[in-house]
């Protein structure tokens, strides 16, 4: 207990007060540091950069979200219901990229998506899209969100299977008696009772959605023209401390986007107690 | 619509039930299968498989029967398809890497992605992930920096986890609800905004670049307390513990003795997650460290794209390639030997909850 | 043309383990058969069988004259009620009775009125809108029931409805689905390993055990003629006193036959002897029922009272008899025959008696018993000896 207590203090509440203490303060080259109060949040909220990359970030999970969920829900019922062969073969299968570093994902889907030589372009030429530069300004975002759904969609299916398997076998052997077709069990029995993994799901992908960073960092190196450097609120918040060396400013947005990112987790919470879940 | 099929409408019951003539109890086959051990190593293997298939048919037992479900004929083969064809996404990146792990620079990009060229140059690169290629590090030291921080990271989070897990499940002391709801706040955070105010705090601190300031935020989880605590409140019975204390157990020999073995399936779930995290944790690494040497393979992996597109050093793509593939394995690996042990129920109720 | 007819029913899973061997069952139009045994004996996965939820390993089903075995269990036209009620968690009462009849297209109008109407009958009309958290165990129950009937099933199964409502409850719904049942007058096959509902409850009455039929009759065959061992201590609570017998043609009064109990000899009158002649001189095992020992002030049956109960409507005698207890009356109950903590003369059988008789634990007490009220089995068999 007291380990994990002194660790928590320490590692999680004495660095966010430092933040907000530093983000108060401005750091010039010639003056030294000086207190100036919100003019870093002033700043921050009024670049349109950070902003920029805060709507990118939401539009992309909201596009990447419900794909990869409808996917690996998909999969977590054919699964559960034992309507495709090989289906404990399948789900290891699906689950390996859970295994891969973000990094060696995008590592290696940035080689097959090369615009030159990458093996997915060729497949596309094969198909007649040809010239298809997948590190396009249009299309990088795509690619970003096949990357993280490669990543991400076993992770979310095993979960989703496991809440699947807790619906009592008698209740749906009812609902055979009852001559429920396939699709009405599915929709109006299962899909209800697995709500409250659904919507868990929803909320720590959405953390994790608005936080993205390495996908883009690393398809940076590979293509640096697609990618900007705020092109999501984190990679902004890096830059500015690391590359620009303004760690002040930095901090300032790290507080920032951290109120964002609990507000959007927060409501989606209340949201879901609210709906009233199904204990 | 598919209708049940006829008589022997079990044909896998009744060829095992004709395969064992003797036993009609799932007893009876596993006597069966003890008394061909004799203590001959084969036959432990052949043992364990026994078991398996046991398990899958109990599996098959306690679902229930596809044909219920009113399928037309072929759609069981649409979904298998479908199964597999994501599967081979899911693989494609696997292959290409392993294949392509083998080739020379040169090769990666000139020769088809999926099949093998000549020069076999696996070993060539193998050796390459032992040199300081221009500095930028060597992959062999990294490797071991990872191994490091992930082994001693997740097995300190999950033995933090396990202590205050058991100290919210069994314990009742004044502030116990409020600390656990704060420990459940502190999930909410997300770990991006957190992880600079650290970086800025090690700074200060004069922390940069010290393996303990990786390794120890990496042992606080609140994921793995949260897990712990759901875990120890279904498989640690309160009475056993109060029978414990009735006994005149000290608190610790009642951890260690009682509690912990129950413990045990819960532990290893959030160790292979607290182990994950840590292995593939990139963010936190770029910040904290800015020399190579300290670096973990995620953070090296990185740095070794970006100077292997702007270095003009082609050799490095080879290395990023084979140095992707050596990082993998070993996660792929421990997942494979592990899967018994992941509770999948234990992740879902972090989840449902 | 029996409404539910099974033939050779056999089911083996896939791990090799064998849960109902050759079961040949007869269930008539309106009848309810119960189908009875200690878990395990195969009467839940009968049902199931019959249901269509559970793969045919070999035998048949009929429905009147039709097989349906290759009969999806959405167009058996069966009704079940589970024993945990599986009752759609998240829809209200209303639904979950009335989903069967979504399923089946029906007129909104239509669907109302027979939801209302087997809502009525069950005393549910004021829940209608409730979900089943909000209700008690006898009131899910009979939201169960409620789904099954409304949709007017030519077969009615269920599987322990009762087990998981309290003692009180039971007793009162015993007569409720019986009530039910008459009013809806399908086919019904019950299960349950109780044996007091089976027999208050069932037209005929079949006892399964280890997967294999002991006994299929009414409910006063099964008391008075038990097939065999199993049936006879199964049947009849608190069960047969069950003792190894010698058979031997002197008895206490010249040369009539006698069952030699120990050191004891019970005269047996002419009619039972020819019953059990095969027997002659031989070991045969003889079943006392409880409620058939009277207390004798005179000659009889001597044993010593170990334990006595008084319940106020009557007492029972936990006695020691000086005879050899048959071991295979523990084959009637689940739990394997124990040794009593109390080594030595634990008490080997139990009486029946009237309220009044003083009895102390400790003394002699002789009862009697009328021979025409003794049950003789096959030492060997466990069958029941047929004259």
């Amino acid at each position: 207990m007291v380990p994990f207590l002194v660790g928590f203090v320490l590692f999680m509440i004495v660095p966010l007060v430092y933040a907000i203490y530093t983000s108060l303060y401005t750091t010039k080259i010639i003056g030294g540091t000086v207190f100036s109060g919100a003019s870093n949040y002033t700043q921050t909220l009024q670049s349109s950069q950070f902003w920029s990359g805060v709507v990118r970030v939401i539009i992309y999970a909201a596009i990447q979200i419900p794909v990869m969920l409808a996917i690996a829900f998909f999969f977590a019922c054919v699964f559960d219901l034992g309507v495709a062969k090989f289906g404990r073969t399948f789900r290891t299968i699906f689950f390996i990229p859970f295994a891969v570093p973000a990094v060696v994902g995008a590592v290696m889907w940035s080689f097959l998506l090369e615009p030159q030589f990458g093996p997915m372009v060729h497949l596309a030429n094969a198909f007649g899209f040809s010239g298809t530069n997948f590190f396009s300004p249009s299309l990088i975002l795509p690619s970003i969100i096949v990357i993280v759904i490669w990543e991400w969609t076993g992770y979310n299916m095993v979960i989703l299977y496991t809440a699947l398997k807790s619906v009592p076998r008698d209740v749906v052997e009812a609902a055979i008696l009852d001559d429920t077709p396939l699709w009405r069990i599915i929709v109006r029995i299962k899909l209800p009772l697995v709500r409250p993994a659904i919507v868990m799901l929803i909320f720590l992908n959405t953390i994790g959605a608005l936080q993205l960073f390495t996908e883009p960092l690393i398809l940076s190196y590979f293509e640096t023209g697609a990618v900007s450097a705020n092109y999501t609120p984190t990679l902004y918040l890096y830059n500015t401390a690391i590359a620009a060396d303004q760690t002040n400013l930095a901090a300032a947005g790290a507080v920032i986007l951290g109120l964002v990112i609990v507000v959007i987790s927060t409501a989606s919470l209340l949201f879901r107690r609210r709906r009233g879940e199904f204990s | 619509m598919t209708e049940l099929k006829g008589r022997d409408a079990d044909p896998a019951a009744s060829q095992s039930a004709a395969a064992l003539p003797g036993p009609t109890s799932a007893e009876g086959a596993r006597r069966q299968g003890r008394a061909s051990e004799g203590g001959m190593g084969r036959w432990v293997g052949a043992r364990r498989r026994a078991a398996r298939k046991q398990e899958r048919l109990e599996e098959q037992d306690s679902a229930i029967p596809v044909e219920l479900y009113g399928l037309r004929r072929g759609t069981v083969t649409l979904l298998t398809t479908l199964a597999f064809l994501f599967a081979i996404f899911t693989l494609v990146p696997i292959a290409w890497i392993v294949i392509n792990s083998t080739k020379t620079q040169a090769n990666i990009f000139e020769t088809f992605g999926f099949w093998f060229a000549s020069p076999f140059s696996f070993f060539h690169n193998f050796s390459l992930l032992f040199q300081n290629v221009d500095g930028y590090g060597t992959y062999i030291q990294w490797f071991g920096n990872t191994a490091l921080y992930a082994v001693i990271g997740g097995v300190g989070a999950t033995a933090l986890s396990a202590f205050a897990g058991y100290g919210f499940s069994r314990f009742s002391f004044r502030s116990s609800k409020v600390l656990f709801y704060l420990t459940l706040a502190a999930l909410l955070v997300p770990i991006t905004a957190l992880t600079l105010p650290l970086y800025l705090t090690y700074a200060k601190a004069h922390l940069i670049n010290s393996i303990w300031g990786m390794i120890l935020p990496s042992m606080i989880s609140p994921v793995g307390i949260y897990l712990m605590k759901l875990y120890t409140d279904i498989s640690v019975p309160r009475e056993l513990i109060d029978a414990a204390r009735i006994d005149g157990g000290g608190e610790a020999r009642i951890f260690f003795r009682v509690a912990l073995p129950l413990m045990v399936p819960g532990l290893m779930t959030v160790l292979l997650i607290s182990v994950v995290a840590v292995w593939n944790n990139y963010f936190l690494p770029l910040l904290i460290f800015n020399v190579n040497t300290k670096y973990p393979l995620t953070v090296g992996l990185g740095l070794w794209s970006e100077r292997a597109q702007n270095s003009g050093n082609a050799q490095l793509f080879p290395m990023v390639v084979i140095g992707g593939l050596v990082t993998i394995i070993p996660l792929i690996v421990l997942f494979l030997l592990l899967q018994r042990y992941w509770r999948g129920g234990l992740l879902l109720g972090s989840i449902a909850n | 043309m029996a409404a539910i007819s099974t033939r050779e029913l056999t089911k083996v899973y896939a791990t090799g383990v064998k849960a109902l061997d050759a079961l040949d069952l007869d269930v008539a139009d309106g009848e309810f058969v119960v189908l009875v045994g200690p878990s395990g004996c195969g009467k839940t996965t009968a049902l199931r069988m019959v249901a269509g939820l559970e793969r045919i390993t070999s035998g048949t089903i009929s429905f009147g004259d039709r097989v349906v075995n290759d009969v999806s269990p959405r167009h058996r036209d069966v009704a079940m009620v589970f024993q945990n009620y599986a009752l759609y968690p998240h829809l209200s009462v209303y639904q979950n009775i009335g989903f069967a009849l979504e399923n089946q297209k029906v007129a909104k109008a239509e669907r109302d009125r027979r939801i209302r109407a087997a809502a009525g009958v069950l005393g549910l009309g004021d829940l209608l809108g409730r979900k089943p958290k909000q209700l008690s165990g006898g009131q899910r129950q009979r939201v169960a029931m409620g789904r099954a009937i409304v949709r007017e099933p030519s077969v009615f199964l269920m599987d322990e409805p009762l087990s998981n409502l309290d003692a009180k409850l039971r007793v009162q719904m015993r007569s409720e689905v019986l009530r039910v049942h008459r009013s809806i007058g399908a086919a019904t096959l019950y299960v349950t390993h109780d044996q007091t509902e089976a027999m208050t409850m069932g037209d005929r009455v079949a006892v399964l055990q280890a997967g294999v039929l002991q006994q299929y009759d009414t409910p006063r065959a099964l008391y008075d003629r038990p097939a065999n061992v199993f049936v006879a201590t199964f049947i009849g609570s608190p069960a047969m006193n069950l003792y190894e017998a010698g058979l031997s043609a002197d008895g206490a009064s010249g040369s009539r036959p006698a069952a030699v109990l120990g050191s004891q000899r019970l005269d047996l009158p002419a009619p039972v002897a020819a019953h059990v002649a095969a027997y002659q001189g031989r070991k045969v095992i003889v079943g006392i029922r409880p409620e058939d020992l009277v207390v004798s002030s005179g000659p009889g049956l001597v044993t010593e009272a170990r334990i006595v109960e008084v319940l106020g409507s009557e007492q029972h005698v936990y006695f020691w008899l000086d005879a050899t207890p048959a071991t295979q009356a523990a084959a009637a109950t689940d739990e394997p025959a124990e040794a009593g903590f109390l080594v030595g003369s634990a008490p080997n059988g139990m009486a029946r008696i009237d309220p009044h008789t003083p009895v102390k634990p400790g003394a002699r007490v002789t009862f009697t018993v009328d021979p025409e009220r003794l049950y003789f089995f096959d030492p060997d068999t466990g069958q029941a000896i047929t004259g």
